[in-house]
C-alpha cells in the first residue's frame, strides 16, 4: 500500500511537470513525508501537505488545484458515475447488480487467457485497476507526444488507441456468444448482454470526459501564453489600455530589474575590512590610541532614480506604458522621485504616492499637473528641470528619460541635459521609437544621445527586458 | 510538538489565533518534519502572528530577524565587538607590558602579541545576532525570518546557506553548529520574488484574507469587547473594500483598529455620523479614503433597503 502511494505521488508530481508546475525531486520526497504523516484518510490534509510541499508559486495554484481534483478524485469518480449509471439504466438493486457481475465473472474465468485485461477490468467494474489503466495511457501520451497537436479529439483517439479499445471492440462479439452459450436463464442472459454493451459505452463516455478535462487547460495555458507572447512583442505605440494592464506583472517585475541596473556594483564585504588610515587619522584625538577603530564597509549603493517622463497627446499609449514603469519603480523604492513633461515639468512623485496605477495615471494624464495638450518642448523641460531640481540629483543618481526625443523644433536645449548629467552618477534614455528614425524631421535624439551614458530603443516589452539585461550586464 | 493537525487548531486557538485547516495542517507538517516555513501573502493576514504564536504554543523562545534594505551578514549573525576588545586592551596594558617585556625586535613583539590574540576574538568579545543566537542556543527556538522579501538576493543566498545546515564558520572560532535545528518560519509580502532554491527548502504556505467566518472568529478573539452585529457590519464592508482596486488593502489589523475605535467611540451600527472620523484606522490613502466612504454609502443603502424590504414583510405576515 505504501509503495503504491509512492508511486502515485511521483506519477502525480510528473502531471504537475507536464503542465509546467516545476516539482523537484527533493519536493516529491517532501510530498511523500508530508502524506505519510498526515495519513490518506483525510483528504482536506492531504490537499494540504501536497500544496505545501509542490507548489511554491502563487501563480501555479489554481492549475494544482484542478490537477489535484482530477488525480485524486476526477477519474476514479468518472468511472464510479459511469458504474452507477449502468445500474440505474438496467434498473437493477444493489444486490442484484453485483449478481450479474459476479456470474459474468464466472462465465469470464472459463475462458482464461483469451481475453484483454481491459475486458476483464470493464466487465468486472474493477474501477481502480481501470482508472489506472487509463492513467498509464495518458502518461505515456504525455510522454511521446509533450504538447498534444489536435487537441482534446487527437488526445482521444490516442487515448483509445493505447489502452486497447479496438481489441476491446473485437472482444465484444466474443463475450456476447459466449454469454449466449452459457446456461443461463433467458432474462439473465439479456441483463448481461446489456450490461456488457453499456459497459463499453461508459468507457467511451470516461475517456472523453477525461480527455476533456485535461486538454481543456492545456489549451487554455497554450492560448494564454501565446497572447502574453504576442503582447511583449506589440508596439507599444498600438497597445490598449486593456493590454497595457494585462502586462501589469511584467512591468512591475521589468521595474524591479531597472532599479538593480540604477545601483553601484560594488563587491560586499559586509564584515567589514580595517581601514587603518581612517583608524589612524581617528585616534589622533587620543594621542595615537586607537581607541576607536575604522572599519569599510562599502555595501551596495542604493539607488535614487529621477524618472523623467514625456506624456505629451502624440505619444500617449507609450506614456501610459512609461508611466506604469515609473509608478512601479516608485512603488518599490522610496528613493524615487518622478516628474512628467510636455512644454512644462511637474513632479508627480506624491500623486503617485498617495494613489493606486489607475489613480496615478488619471492624475498625471488629467492635465492637472501640467499641461498635457502643448507640444513637447524636451528642450524647456530639460531646462526647468536643470534650473529648479537641481537639488534632486547627486552624484548617486540614475536619471532616467523616457520620451522620443520630438522636440517641435523649438531650441533643444542640449545644454541643460548636459549639465544634469555632470551633477547625476549616469543619464538613461529609454526611447520607443526605432533607431532608424532618430535625426529624423523633429528628433533631436541624436544631439540627446551625446548627452547620455546609455540610450537604448524600445518599442516592444521584449526590446525593454533586453536593455534591462544589457544594463545589469554592464 | 503537536499531536495531529487539531492540536494546532487548538493551541493555536489558545493563543488568541483562528487558524483555518490548511494552514494548521502545514504547521504540524513543518513542526513534525522540522522543515522551513515559507509564509507569503498580502500584509496584515497574520504572517508574524502565526510566528509568535508557535513560539507560545510550542512554549520556546522566539528569536526574531527583521530584513530590510542593506541588511548584512553582521546585522544578522554575528559582530565583533570591537570597543570592548580596545576597552580590555587598555586596561590591561600593564599585563601587555609584561608580555612583551623581554622582546627586543618589533617583529618579536608583534609574534608575541600574536600568540596571545585568541583572548580577544573568543566568544566573550563577540555579539551575536538573531541567526547566531538561534544557533548557538541551548534550548530549541523559533526562529522568524520576518519579511525576507526585503532584504537583498545577496543576503537570501547567505540565508539559504545557513538554512541548509545550520552551522557557521566564525574564522577566528571556528565552526558552530546547532546543538537544536531551530523551528523557522520565513514571512514574505511579496515584493520579489523569492529565488527557487529557497523555496524549495521550504514547505510553502499562501496565506490569502480570510472569509467572512474566520474574520469574525478573530475579532472575537483578539477584541473581544466588540459587539457582534458591529463586529458583522465591518467584516461585511471590509470584505467589500477588499474587492476594489485600493492602493493599500486593508488586512485583519486594520479590521482589527477600525472595530477597535469603533467599540471606544461607543459607535453602536456604521450609519452613525462619526464613523467618516475613523476611516484613517482602515485605509491609509487619500483616494482609498474616497473610494472607502463611496462604498460605505452604497453598502448603507442596500442594508436600508433590505431593512424596508424586511419590515414590508413583516407588516404582510
Ligand atoms: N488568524 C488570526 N487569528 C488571530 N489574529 C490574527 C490572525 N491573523 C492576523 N491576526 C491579527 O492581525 C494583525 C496583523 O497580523 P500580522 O501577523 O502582523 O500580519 P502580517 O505579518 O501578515 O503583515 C495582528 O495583530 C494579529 O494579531
Ligand atoms: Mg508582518
Amino acid at each position: 500500500m505504501r509503495a503504491g502511494m509512492d508511486e502515485k505521488l511521483i506519477e502525480f508530481a510528473a502531471l504537475l511537470r507536464d503542465n509546467g508546475i516545476r516539482v523537484s525531486l527533493a519536493e516529491t520526497l517532501d510530498a511523500v513525508d508530508a502524506c505519510r504523516r498526515v495519513g490518506l484518510a483525510d483528504r482536506a490534509a492531504v490537499y494540504a501537505a501536497l500544496r505545501c510541499t509542490m507548489v511554491k508559486r502563487a501563480a501555479d495554484g489554481e492549475a494544482f488545484d484542478r490537477l489535484f481534483a482530477l488525480f485524486f478524485s476526477g477519474l476514479g469518480e468518472v468511472i464510479k458515475q459511469a458504474s452507477q449509471a449502468v445500474q440505474r439504466e438496467l434498473a437493477l438493486s444493489e444486490r442484484e447488480f453485483q449478481e450479474l457481475i459476479d456470474q459474468l465473472a464466472q462465465l469470464l474465468a472459463a475462458h482464461e487467457g483469451e481475453l484483454s485485461p481491459l475486458a476483464r477490468e470493464l466487465l468486472a467494474a474493477d474501477s481502480a485497476r481501470l482508472e489506472r489503466r487509463i492513467r498509464d495511457a495518458a502518461r505515456e501520451i504525455r510522454r511521446l507526444f509533450p504538447a498534444p497537436a489536435g487537441g482534446q479529439y487527437r488526445l482521444r483517439l490516442k487515448l483509445a488507441e493505447l489502452i486497447g479499445l479496438r481489441r476491446l471492440e473485437r472482444e465484444l462479439g466474443e463475450i456476447r456468444q459466449l454469454v449466449e452459450e452459457s446456461g443461463y436463464d433467458p432474462l439473465a442472459r439479456a441483463r448481461m448482454g446489456q450490461y456488457v454493451e453499456r459497459r463499453f459505452n461508459a468507457l467511451e463516455t470516461i475517456l472523453q470526459r477525461y480527455a476533456g478535462g485535461e486538454t481543456g487547460q492545456d489549451a487554455r495555458r497554450e492560448r494564454e501564453a501565446r497572447e502574453q507572447q504576442t503582447l511583449r512583442e506589440k508596439n507599444l505605440y498600438y497597445m490598449s489600455e486593456q493590454e497595457l494592464d494585462r502586462i501589469k506583472g511584467a512591468v512591475a517585475h521589468l521595474a524591479q530589474r531597472l532599479k538593480s541596473a540604477a545601483s553601484v556594483r560594488r563587491r560586499i564585504t559586509s564584515r567589514g575590512r580595517f581601514d587603518a588610515k581612517k583608524t589612524l587619522r581617528r585616534s589622533l584625538r587620543w594621542g595615537g590610541v586607537p581607541f576607536v577603530l575604522r572599519f569599510d564597509k562599502r555595501k551596495k549603493d542604493k539607488p535614487q532614480i529621477v524618472v523623467l517622463c514625456d506624456v505629451s497627446d502624440s505619444v500617449r499609449n507609450v506614456a501610459r506604458f512609461m508611466l506604469q514603469l515609473m509608478y512601479s519603480l516608485q512603488d518599490l523604492y522610496w528613493r524615487v522621485r518622478s516628474f512628467i513633461f510636455v512644454a512644462e515639468l511637474g513632479e508627480v512623485t506624491s500623486h503617485f504616492r498617495e494613489n493606486d496605477v489607475g489613480g496615478a495615471l488619471e492624475l498625471a494624464l488629467n492635465g492637472a499637473v501640467i499641461n498635457v495638450y502643448a507640444h513637447s518642448n524636451f528642450g524647456r523641460a530639460f531646462r526647468i528641470f536643470a534650473e529648479d531640481y537641481a537639488g534632486a540629483v547627486n552624484k548617486k543618481t540614475t536619471v532616467l528619460v523616457l520620451g522620443d526625443g520630438r522636440n517641435n523644433y523649438n531650441l533643444p536645449g542640449d545644454q541643460f541635459l548636459g549639465a544634469i548629467r555632470r551633477r547625476a552618477k549616469q543619464v538613461l534614455w529609454l526611447n520607443p521609437e526605432g533607431r532608424a528614425t532618430w535625426g529624423f524631421g523633429d528628433s533631436e535624439m541624436a544631439r540627446y544621445a551625446l548627452q547620455c551614458d546609455v540610450v537604448e530603443e524600445c518599442r516592444n516589452l521584449n526590446q525593454l527586458y533586453r536593455v534591462v539585461d544589457r544594463l545589469l550586464a554592464r | 510538538m503537536f499531536a495531529s493537525i487539531d492540536d494546532v487548531v487548538t493551541r493555536f486557538a489558545a493563543h488568541g489565533y483562528i487558524a483555518n485547516r490548511r494552514l494548521a495542517t502545514v504547521v504540524y507538517l513543518a513542526t513534525g518534519l522540522r522543515k522551513p516555513v515559507l509564509v507569503e501573502g498580502p500584509a496584515g493576514v497574520g504572517k508574524t502572528e502565526l510566528a509568535k504564536v508557535l513560539a507560545q504554543a510550542l512554549e520556546l523562545p522566539l528569536i526574531r530577524l527583521q530584513c530590510y534594505e542593506g541588511l548584512d551578514e553582521g546585522k544578522a549573525l554575528y559582530e565583533w565587538e570591537y570597543a570592548k576588545q580596545l576597552l580590555y586592551t587598555q586596561i590591561l596594558k600593564d599585563k601587555i607590558g609584561d608580555v612583551l617585556r623581554d622582546t627586543r625586535t618589533l617583529a618579536g613583539a608583534v609574534e608575541r602579541i600574536a600568540r596571545e590574540d585568541a583572548v580577544f576574538f573568543s566568544e566573550r568579545f563577540i555579539l551575536p545576532r538573531p541567526l547566531l543566537k538561534a544557533i548557538s542556543s541551548e534550548h530549541p527556538t523559533v526562529l522568524l525570518v520576518d519579511e525576507i522579501d526585503k532584504a537583498d538576493q545577496e543576503f537570501e543566498a547567505f540565508l539559504l546557506e545557513v538554512l541548509s545546515d545550520f552551522q557557521v564558520t566564525v574564522p577566528e572560532l571556528g565552526t558552530l553548529k546547532a546543538k537544536h535545528v531551530p523551528f523557522v518560519v520565513l514571512t514574505s509580502n511579496n515584493a520579489r520574488e523569492l529565488s527557487d532554491a529557497l523555496k524549495r527548502r521550504c514547505l510553502h504556505l499562501y496565506v490569502d484574507y480570510p472569509d467572512k467566518q474566520q474574520e469574525l472568529a478573530i475579532i472575537g478573539a483578539k477584541a473581544p469587547e466588540a459587539r457582534r452585529e458591529l463586529a458583522e457590519e465591518v467584516v461585511n464592508v471590509v470584505q467589500s473594500l477588499r474587492k476594489l482596486d485600493l492602493k493599500k488593502t486593508p488586512g485583519i489589523s486594520e479590521t482589527l483598529d477600525w472595530i477597535k475605535a469603533l467599540t471606544l467611540l461607543n459607535i453602536e451600527s456604521l450609519d452613525h455620523e462619526m464613523v467618516n472620523e475613523t476611516f484613517d484606522a482602515i485605509v491609509k490613502y487619500e483616494g482609498d479614503v474616497r473610494k472607502a466612504q463611496e462604498e460605505l454609502k452604497e453598502y448603507l443603502r442596500r442594508a436600508r433597503v433590505r431593512r424596508a424590504d424586511g419590515s414590508d414583510r413583516d407588516l404582510l405576515n
